[in-house]
């Protein structure tokens, strides 16, 4: 198959690792093979994170500048120093409360190349439902109502529940949904 | 009962360890090889399995008492990051010449970038330095198969090999299947040898001659090892260039010519770099006018090839010599090749258009700093409104983030807080001044290598203040307990042994323990221990600053949570950001005031005390 590239990015603490367990649980249910890397160790104190996720048969783990076929990021100025990663055509995801995204330099950039970007106040709607920890179930809920290939929002909505933590499931679930809905009414900024 | 898991290739690692029959393994934590041990207790947890884990004290610990357990015929391995086995090289060498009888395989981490380490060097150096073979995997998959495969080669020849999994095979993610791990019950049977075991000068030149044989067969064998050493040469074929990669390198060109589809540049992978699979090398090389070698991080492979006039890497400038060969740096180092051989470039773009924009819109700097609610930014925010001339030496851990608080001057190598310290104390001393110097350490570094530098300093009465950063725990490479903590590596009880046992144990007569989320307690102890290193009776003066990991112990760190808020008589003057540097005080543009980052305040409340205008407070519920 194809290989598709994914890159997650966000703060320490944010749970990244997370929201790429999810991703790569998705894609291994659907009988995919995955392989990605991590931050870990230094960088990882409250520093940018950024995790590499490649669903198919490559070889090695990180992803290529200009080659991935989509983003989501937990934070607007993550997601801007994440660019060089995203390849022409694909689609960005990215947390905004500030209704500023994406700057005009960024705009510009954007229609250039043919990239198609989503916003949602995830931080928000994760805060509102008493989650404030969950942007990052927030930000999946969300991009999931956009069919990305190859998941469906159903595989994406099975796995949250598949492998949160018992005691987490039910306000994960309802942060996911929440989000999801959210997302059916958006679109590209 | 085969199940599918996603792994982090420190887990794979640890699969391949077990499934090669390992039955001992040490390990000293380090990024990124922390997570290899626990994995091995979680696979031998869940198969039960009896397999000997330990958190050894340092590096050299760890290899010494794994190889002790292969020379009594068991299969063992110690597990370090990569400046972890300097710390072990003297093991390393000597072990080397005498050899084992079970299997034994050093699993040594790279960290091409750096990222989480001082150096970039390259485990394949010292392999070759101490004449061990070593196996370099491109992937968590391959790891788990070289693993294996190590040990089995190392039991065969009775040589220790060393397996070098690079940060991009550690910390990758990859899907394998998990079965029964089969267990190996060899018996410990030390059969003594003293001309062996215990050699003389005289019997070691013997010992080199037998493993300088060795290697001279190992190096046939790797020849013929398909699985990790191979080419895609069409038998008869010219080519005007031609690849030589390794390790992750390999992974990397490997996906670069896939997915371009590309067949018209040959690569040859080697999985195992030294002794040199030179007959295979030669094959390779005549084929093509050109050989680029691309490898992390230093110069093994490109050193190795005899045909020097074919040989294009670093040494020709075309590779960089030092950072991580990211895929983005690997493609353009092959176009630039290609080019200069008049063949095709890979097509795709470069992403130079999208770094150019984000270098212009100025994004904010991401440093990495303590947690909010840390000990160790009260501590050092203590140590330097007590001390604020002194000389602030201090060492790897969480805490060389001190360097944000102004409270960190010096940063060499685990255990040189101390020893610079006396260094510093002395290069002072001999010309009449006394400077004040203030060291700081964890808990877990001092149990690493402290102890010797604070013999040596007390014996040398040399006069500085000691303050033992003590959360209680391991943190920065993941929560690893220490022999303070006295729990061991497969989570059951060992012996304690306090840090106050060991300070007094080094002839240390200043001994205060004091809680840093008290600052002004743990100024005055700071003023107290300087005035007994100034006396002339005085000596070294050691504080322990005990406080647990926010992270570790989230529930009992902060026992009394403090709501905190910025009042209107802040007047924005910086100094809480800037001395007391916790992420969750930012500045409002908007009042142009500090305010709280709720999002990750952890209530500690330190801050109330920092502020000069008596701003920050406690909020009224």
């Amino acid at each position: 198959m194809e290989t598709t590239n994914v890159i997650l990015c966000g703060l320490g603490g944010q749970g990244i690792l997370f929201m790429t367990k999810i991703f790569a649980h998705a894609a291994l249910g659907k009988g995919f093979n995955i392989i990605g890397a991590e931050t870990h160790g230094m960088a990882q104190r409250g520093g940018s994170v950024i995790s590499h996720l490649k669903i198919g048969d490559p070889e090695s783990s990180l992803v290529r500048a200009g080659s991935a076929d989509f983003l989501v990021a937990l934070e607007e100025n993550e997601s801007y120093r994440n660019l060089p990663f995203v390849a022409s055509h694909a689609r960005i995801y990215v947390n905004s409360d500030s209704g500023k995204f994406p700057v005009a330099q960024v705009k510009s950039f954007l229609q250039a190349h043919e990239i198609a970007a989503y916003a949602a106040p995830a931080s928000q709607m994760a805060g509102e439902l008493g989650a404030s920890l969950s942007t990052n179930l927030a930000m999946i809920g969300f991009y999931s109502a956009f069919n990305e290939k190859p998941f469906t929002s159903g595989e994406l909505r099975e796995t949250v529940e598949r492998i949160s933590p018992e005691r987490f499931r039910e306000l994960n679930l309802k942060v996911f949904d929440t989000a999801h809905d959210y997302g059916k009414s958006q679109g590209p900024v | 009962m085969n199940r599918e898991e996603i792994l982090l290739g420190n887990g794979a690692i640890a699969l391949g360890l077990l499934e090669g029959g390992c039955q001992i393994l040490t390990s000293y934590p380090g990024t990124p090889s922390s997570e290899i041990l626990p994995e091995a207790v979680r696979f031998i947890k869940s198969q039960e399995l009896n397999i000997y884990t330990e958190w050894s004290t340092n590096e050299k610990v760890a290899l010494d008492n794994a190889f002790a357990a292969a020379v009594a015929g068991k299969r063992s391995a110690c597990i370090m990051k990569q400046v972890g086995l300097n710390v072990a090289a003297d093991s390393l060498m000597s072990a080397a010449y005498i050899g084992t009888v079970g299997g034994f395989v050093i699993v040594s981490c790279d960290d091409p970038g750096p990222h989480s380490s001082q150096t970039e060097q390259d485990t394949r150096m010292m392999a070759r330095v101490a004449k061990v073979p070593v196996f370099d995997p491109s992937s968590p998959k391959e790891a788990r198969a070289m693993a294996k495969a190590a040990m089995e080669l190392s039991e065969e020849f009775s040589v220790p090999v060393i397996l070098r999994p690079a940060i991009r095979v550690c910390h990758a993610r990859q899907n394998l299947t998990i079965g029964k791990i089969e267990p190996n019950n060899t018996k410990a049977d030390f059969v003594k040898d003293p001309s062996r075991w215990a050699a003389t000068p005289k019997f070691r030149l013997k010992l080199h001659g037998e493993l300088n044989v060795k290697l001279a067969t190992i190096a046939e064998r790797f020849s013929g090892m398909s699985q990790f050493n191979s080419h895609n040469l069409e038998t008869g074929k010219k080519y005007p260039l031609g690849i030589i990669a390794g390790g992750v390198p390999y992974s990397v060109v490997a996906d670069l010519f896939n997915e371009d589809a590309r067949t018209d540049i040959p690569v040859l992978k080697i999985g195992t770099p030294y002794p040199f699979p030179q007959k295979l090398a030669d094959e390779f090389t005549g084929a093509c006018e050109k050989v680029l070698v691309i490898e992390e991080t230093d110069t093994v492979i490109e050193y190795l090839l005899q045909d020097r006039k074919k040989v294009l890497g670093r040494l020709s400038g075309n590779i960089p010599s030092q950072g991580e060969l990211t895929p983005e740096v690997v493609f353009s180092c092959i176009n630039n090749a290609a080019e200069a051989a008049g063949i095709k470039p890979l097509s795709g773009k470069t992403a130079d258009e999208a770094v150019r924009l984000v270098s212009e819109l100025d994004l904010p700097i991401r440093k990495p700093t303590l947690c909010p609610g840390c000990p160790h930014r009260s501590s050092f925010y203590a140590i330097r409104k007590a001390r604020p001339k002194a000389i602030f030496t201090s060492d790897i851990g969480c805490y060389t983030l001190g360097l944000n608080l102004g409270g960190v001057d010096t940063c060499l190598d685990m255990g040189a807080a101390i020893t610079m310290a006396s260094g510093f104390y002395q290069a002072y001393a001999q010309d009449g001044e006394t400077k004040p110097i203030v060291a700081t350490m964890g808990d877990s570094t001092f149990f690493h290598s402290g102890t010797a530098g604070l013999l040596s300093a007390v014996y040398n009465d040399a006069r500085f203040i000691f303050v033992i950063l003590d959360n209680e725990i391991t943190a920065m490479t993941g929560m690893q307990p220490t022999p303070g903590l006295g729990i061991r590596a497969d989570g059951s009880k060992g012996n304690q042994i306090t840090l106050e046992q060991a300070v007094k144990g080094c002839g240390v007569d200043f001994l205060e323990v004091v809680d840093p989320y008290d600052i002004d307690s743990m100024k005055k102890v700071m003023k107290k221990a300087a005035e007994f290193t100034e006396s002339p009776e005085g000596g070294i003066a050691v504080v322990i600053a005990r406080h647990p990991c926010v992270i570790a112990y989230r529930d009992q760190a902060i026992p009394n949570k403090k709501r905190v808020t910025v009042t209107e008589d802040c007047i924005d003057c910086g100094y809480c950001r800037k001395r007391y540097e916790c992420p969750a005080l930012i500045r409002d543009p908007e009042v142009s005031r500090t305010a709280i980052d709720r999002q990750i305040c952890a209530d500690c409340g330190l801050c109330i005390e920092i502020c000069p205008k008596k701003a920050i407070v406690e909020e009224s519920i």
